[in-house]
C-alpha cells in the first residue's frame, strides 16, 4: 500500500492530464486521505517498532566473499548455505526467531560493495572474507574494529591475530576459519602422491599428467619449495638483494620455466581450467585449496586423494592459506550488532568450530584449542601439514594483499617466462623490480 | 521459490534501521508534500510541472543534510534520482510526439520505456540490499527435466517481453525497405511486417527455450502433446490462427484490403492471431471477425488484384428528350466530378423504357472502394445541376384517376366530350 500511494504520488506530480473528471473528485479526496493517513502510518509502525524490535524479523546479514577462481554457482551457495545453515541452526536454540541472510560477493569487489551499501544504510551485518580483505575494509573504513578482549584473542594463533590488526592497532575481524591449500590427486592413477619438487617431475617423466595454472595464488607454494621465500620477503621489504638471493630467485623461475618444458606438464590460464580437467581425468595431480575438495569428491568419490604440497630439498613449500575471518559492517540497528556480536562469538567456540570445519573437511578452525583428529583423516593430516608449511608465507601475505597492483605484473612476467620469452635470470631482475616497486 | 520468497522477505529486516527508515520517511514525506503542494496550488506562479524539480530540489537538500551530519543517504539519494528519471521520460513526451503519431508513441512508453525504467530501478533497489548473482542462482524448480533458476526465468521473460513488444519497430522498418525496393504493395508490406513479427517471436521462444536448456526432444513431445490438445480442446483457436497466416501468405485478406460485409465495405485494419479487425466507414464501426470465417465463406473483395471499384448511379429522364443527348450529358457531367477516373472513361447506359420516365444509368470508375458513397452522392448532385442547366426533365411518376361507376359499361371518361 506504501508503494503503491508513493508510486501514486510520483505519477502523480508528473501526469496533470489524468486529472479525474470533477465528479469524481470528491471520492478521490477521501481516498486520497486515507491513503495519506495508511502511509503515514505505515511510515510510523517500525519507528515505533524498532524500541520493542518485534516488529521485524530478527534477521543478521552475512556477506560472504567468494575468491577469484570460485564461480558464484548454485552450489557454491549451497556449499556456504550447508556449512553455515547448520550453525545457524544450532545458533537458534540459544537465540530463538533469528534468521541469516546469506549473500555471496567476489571478493575483489567486496570494498566496493561495500562502499556502496555504508552509503545507503544497508551494509550487512557480518562479513565473511579474508583476513586481508577485512583489513583493507577497515582502513577504508568501511568495518568496524572488532570488539573483543584480550583474553578472548588466546585462543587464536598469535601470528594470525597480528596480521588482522590495522595501523591503528584495531582489530579489522574476527579469525574464524583456516582454508589450506593442497594437492590434490587421482589414486587410482598415481599411488603415491608425490613428495618433494624432484617426485613430482619424476612423476610426470613417467607418464603422470600434471598441471599447474599461471594464477600466483596457485604457484606461490613453489617459491617455498624452491627456497626463494626469504629472498621475497626481503625483495618486497625493499631491502637490498644480495646474490645468494637472485639465486634462490632464479631458481624458483627455472624451476618454473623447466616444468613448462615437461611433456606432461600442462600449464593453464587459469585454474578452474585445471580443476574441470582434474575432474574430468586427463590430469593426475594439481594444486588445489580445501574449499573444493566436496565438488572433486562428489565427482571422483574415492579415487580423489590429498595430501601436502611438495617440499624442496631442505625448504618446505610455502601455499597461501587463507584466513577467513567476520568483520562487523557499519550499518547494523544496536540489535542487529548485539546479534552479530553474538553470532560471531559463538562461530569460535570450540563446538561450532568442529561443527564448521570437521564435518566438511574444508577448513581448519581458527580457534587452536580445538583439536584436530589427524590419526582418523588423511586429509585433516594434509591439511594441518599445509596450515603449518603456510606460516612462513604469513609475513608476506600482510604485505602483498589480494588486489595488490604487484600481482598482475608478476604474473604477466611468468606467462612471459613459460612461454619462453624470457629466460630466468633476465626474468629475475624484472621480478625484483617489481616486488621492491611499492604501490 | 520458498528460496526466493524468504530473499525477498529478508530484505524487510533492513527496516529494523533507524537510518533506514529516516531515508524513507524523508523520501515520502518529500513526495507527499510536493503532491500536495501541486493539488492545492501552495505556489500559484508555477506551472504544474515545476512542481516535481522543486520536490527533487528539497530531497537534493534532505540528502545534503544527511551527508553533512554524516548519515548514510545512499538509498534516499536512490530513489530521488528515480524520481527525476521518471520526470524525464513524462518530459521526453513532447518531443516525441512530434516524430511519432499517438498509437505509436502510447505503444513506446506503456510498452516500453516505462517497464523497462520500473524494472531497471527495481534492479537497482535490490542490489542496494542483494547480489544479483547470489538471487540468480536460486533455484526455482524443475522444466521438462531441467533445473530453472531465477536468473534464467528472469533473463527468459526479458527476452519474451522485448521480442513481443520490440520487434514491431524493426519488422516495420523491414517490410518498409523491402517495399522501397520491390516496389510492394502496401497491403503485402503490411503482411510482411506481420509474417516477420511472428517469425521473430518464433525464433525468441525458441532461443528462450533453448536458453533454459530445454532440449529439442522434449520440445518436439511438447509439441506433440499440445497438437492433440489442439484438436481436441482448443481446435477453434487454433483453426482461426493457421487461417490467419494461410490467409496472409494468400494475400487475400491483409490490412489495407477492402472488403465487402453484409453489403457494406470494410477496410482490413489488422489481421490478428485469432481475428481480423475490419473498420466500417459507414459508422465508424470496428468489427472482429474470426478469421476462419474468411477462410470458409466467399468473401467480396474490391482490392484483390487492384484498388479501383466500377461504381454506378441511375437517374430517369423524360421522354421527349433525346436518348443520346442524355447519354452525352450524363457521360460528361461524370467526368467533371473530381474524384471519378477519367480512364476507364464513363459510361451511360439507357437501361428501360419506365412507366413515367426512359432510366438511363451512369457507370464510371473510382479509386478508392471506401469512396463509394461519397462519390455516388456528388455524382448525383452534378446529374441535377447539368439536368437543370441543358433543361432536361426528371420527370415524378403521373396517374389519372377516374370516378368509377357500376356496372362498368356505365363508365365514361372524366373528360368527356362536350355535348
Amino acid at each position: 500500500m506504501l508503494a503503491k500511494r508513493l508510486l501514486n504520488g510520483m505519477m502523480g506530480q508528473l501526469m496533470p492530464s489524468m486529472a479525474p473528471p470533477p465528479a469524481a473528485r470528491k471520492p478521490q479526496r477521501r481516498r486520497d486521505r486515507l491513503l495519506s493517513l495508511l502511509s503515514g502510518l505505515a511510515l510510523l509502525a517500525p519507528l515505533g517498532g524498532c524500541t520493542t524490535g518485534r516488529q521485524w524479523p530478527n534477521v543478521v546479514y552475512v556477506a560472504i566473499g567468494a575468491n577469484k577462481d570460485q564461480l558464484i554457482t548454485a552450489e557454491l551457495k549451497q556449499a556456504f548455505q550447508d556449512q553455515w545453515m547448520k550453525v545457524g541452526a544450532r545458533f537458534r536454540q540459544i537465540h530463538p526467531d533469528t534468521h541469516f541472510q546469506f549473500g555471496i560477493y567476489p571478493e575483489d569487489e567486496m570494498v566496493e560493495v561495500m562502499r556502496r551499501r555504508s552509503r545507503s544504510g544497508l551494509a550487512p551485518d557480518l562479513l565473511l572474507v579474508n583476513g586481508d580483505t577485512a583489513l583493507r575494509l577497515r582502513q577504508a573504513g568501511l568495518v568496524d574494529p572488532f570488539p573483543v578482549h584480550k583474553e578472548q584473542l588466546a585462543i587464536f594463533n598469535e601470528e594470525e591475530v597480528r596480521r588482522l590488526r590495522s595501523p591503528d592497532g584495531q582489530l579489522a575481524g574476527l579469525p574464524v576459519l583456516v582454508q589450506t591449500q593442497l594437492s590434490c590427486f587421482n589414486r587410482q592413477r598415481l599411488s603415491e602422491p608425490p613428495a618433494t619438487l624432484q617426485e613430482l617431475l619424476n612423476a610426470t617423466a613417467n607418464g603422470h599428467p600434471m598441471g599447474l595454472s599461471l594464477d600466483l595464488y596457485y604457484l606461490f607454494w613453489i617459491v617455498g619449495s624452491t627456497g626463494a621465500l626469504p629472498a621475497m620477503d626481503r625483495a618486497v621489504l625493499g631491502h637490498s638483494l644480495n646474490p645468494a638471493d637472485r639465486q634462490a630467485l632464479t631458481g624458483w623461475l627455472a624451476w618454473m620455466q623447466n616444468a613448462s618444458n615437461q611433456q606432461r606438464v600442462s600449464i593453464f590460464p587459469d585454474h578452474p581450467t585445471a580443476e574441470a580437467e582434474f575432474k574430468a581425468g586427463r590430469l593426475d595431480w594439481i594444486p588445489c585449496r580445501s574449499t573444493v575438495l566436496p565438488q572433486l569428491r562428489r565427482v571422483m568419490g574415492s579415487a580423489l586423494g590429498v595430501a601436502p604440497l611438495p617440499d624442496g630439498v631442505g625448504h618446505r613449500a610455502s601455499p597461501i592459506n587463507r584466513l577467513r575471518v567476520l568483520a562487523l559492517g557499519r550499518s547494523s540497528s544496536a540489535a542487529g550488532r548485539r546479534r552479530a556480536l553474538a553470532f560471531s562469538y559463538y562461530s569460535v567456540n570450540p563446538l561450532t568450530q568442529r561443527t564448521l570445519t570437521l564435518g566438511s573437511q574444508t577448513a581448519l578452525p581458527a580457534n587452536r584449542f580445538v583439536t584436530v583428529p589427524v590419526q582418523s583423516s588423511q586429509v585433516l593430516a594434509a591439511m594441518v601439514t599445509a596450515a603449518n608449511q603456510g606460516l612462513q608465507a604469513n609475513s608476506l601475505v600482510t604485505l602483498v594483499h589480494t588486489n595488490d597492483p604487484r600481482i598482475p605484473r608478476v604474473q604477466t612476467l611468468l606467462t612471459e617466462l613459460v612461454f619462453g620469452e624470457r629466460n630466468p635470470e633476465g626474468a629475475t631482475t624484472e621480478l625484483i623490480e617489481i616486488l621492491q616497486a611499492r604501490p | 521459490m520458498k528460496e526466493l520468497l524468504l530473499e525477498i522477505f529478508g530484505w524487510l529486516g533492513y527496516l529494523e534501521r533507524p537510518r533506514v527508515l529516516l531515508q524513507l520517511g524523508l523520501v515520502i514525506a518529500v513526495v507527499l508534500l510536493t503532491r500536495e503542494a501541486r493539488r492545492q496550488r501552495w505556489l500559484p506562479a508555477l506551472p504544474m510541472i515545476a512542481y516535481p524539480p522543486l520536490g527533487l530540489m528539497a530531497l537534493g537538500l534532505g540528502c545534503g543534510a544527511l551527508a553533512g551530519l554524516g548519515m548514510p543517504q545512499g538509498l534516499a539519494s536512490l530513489l530521488g534520482l528515480q524520481w527525476l528519471g521518471w520526470y524525464g521520460i513524462n518530459l521526453l513526451h513532447q518531443p516525441l510526439a512530434r516524430w511519432l503519431p499517438p498509437q505509436r508513441l502510447h505503444q513506446l512508453e506503456s510498452r516500453l520505456l516505462r517497464p523497462a525504467y520500473l524494472v531497471g530501478s527495481a534492479l537497482l533497489l535490490i542490489r542496494e540490499v542483494d547480489n544479483f548473482n547470489d538471487i540468480a542462482v536460486i533455484r526455482l524448480g524443475e522444466l521438462l527435466g531441467v533445473s530453472v533458476s531465477f536468473g534464467k526465468l528472469f533473463n527468459a521473460l526479458v527476452v519474451v517481453y522485448l521480442v513481443l513488444v520490440g520487434c514491431g519497430p524493426p519488422a516495420a522498418g523491414l517490410a518498409w525497405l523491402v517495399q522501397r525496393s520491390l516496389g510492394l504493395s502496401e497491403g503485402s508490406r503490411k503482411a510482411m511486417e506481420l509474417m516477420l513479427r511472428y517469425l521473430v517471436v518464433s525464433l525468441g521462444l525458441v532461443g528462450v527455450a533453448m536458453h533454459l536448456g530445454i532440449n529439442s526432444t522434449a520440445l518436439i513431445a511438447v509439441a506433440g502433446g499440445l497438437s492433440v490438445g489442439l484438436g481436441f480442446g482448443i481446435k477453434e483457436v487454433f483453426s482461426n490462427f493457421i487461417s490467419g497466416i494461410w490467409l496472409l501468405f494468400e494475400g487475400s485478406v491483409r490490412p489495407g484490403e477492402v472488403l465487402m460485409l453484409d453489403g457494406d465495405p470494410c477496410e482490413v485494419r489488422r489481421l490478428g492471431l485469432r481475428a481480423t479487425l475490419l473498420w466500417r466507414d459507414r459508422d465508424n464501426a470496428e468489427l472482429l471477425i474470426p478469421n476462419q470465417t474468411f477462410f470458409t465463406a466467399a468473401a467480396t473483395t474490391y482490392t484483390a488484384s487492384d484498388r479501383m471499384r466500377r461504381s454506378q448511379v441511375n437517374v430517369g429522364a423524360a421522354y421527349h428528350h433525346d436518348p443520346a443527348a442524355v447519354i452525352a450529358l450524363l457521360e460528361a457531367t461524370a467526368l467533371e466530378v473530381p474524384r471519378v477516373l477519367p480512364t476507364p472513361a464513363p459510361k451511360a447506359l439507357l437501361l428501360t423504357y419506365g412507366d413515367s420516365a426512359i432510366h438511363y444509368a451512369l457507370r464510371f470508375w473510382i479509386a478508392n472502394p471506401m469512396d463509394n458513397v461519397g462519390i455516388c452522392s456528388d455524382v448525383n448532385q452534378s446529374i441535377w445541376q447539368a439536368f437543370r442547366r441543358d433543361g432536361i426533365e426528371i420527370p415524378f411518376p403521373q396517374q389519372v384517376q377516374y370516378d368509377m361507376a357500376w356496372p362498368p359499361e356505365s363508365h365514361t371518361s372524366n373528360h368527356s366530350p362536350a355535348p
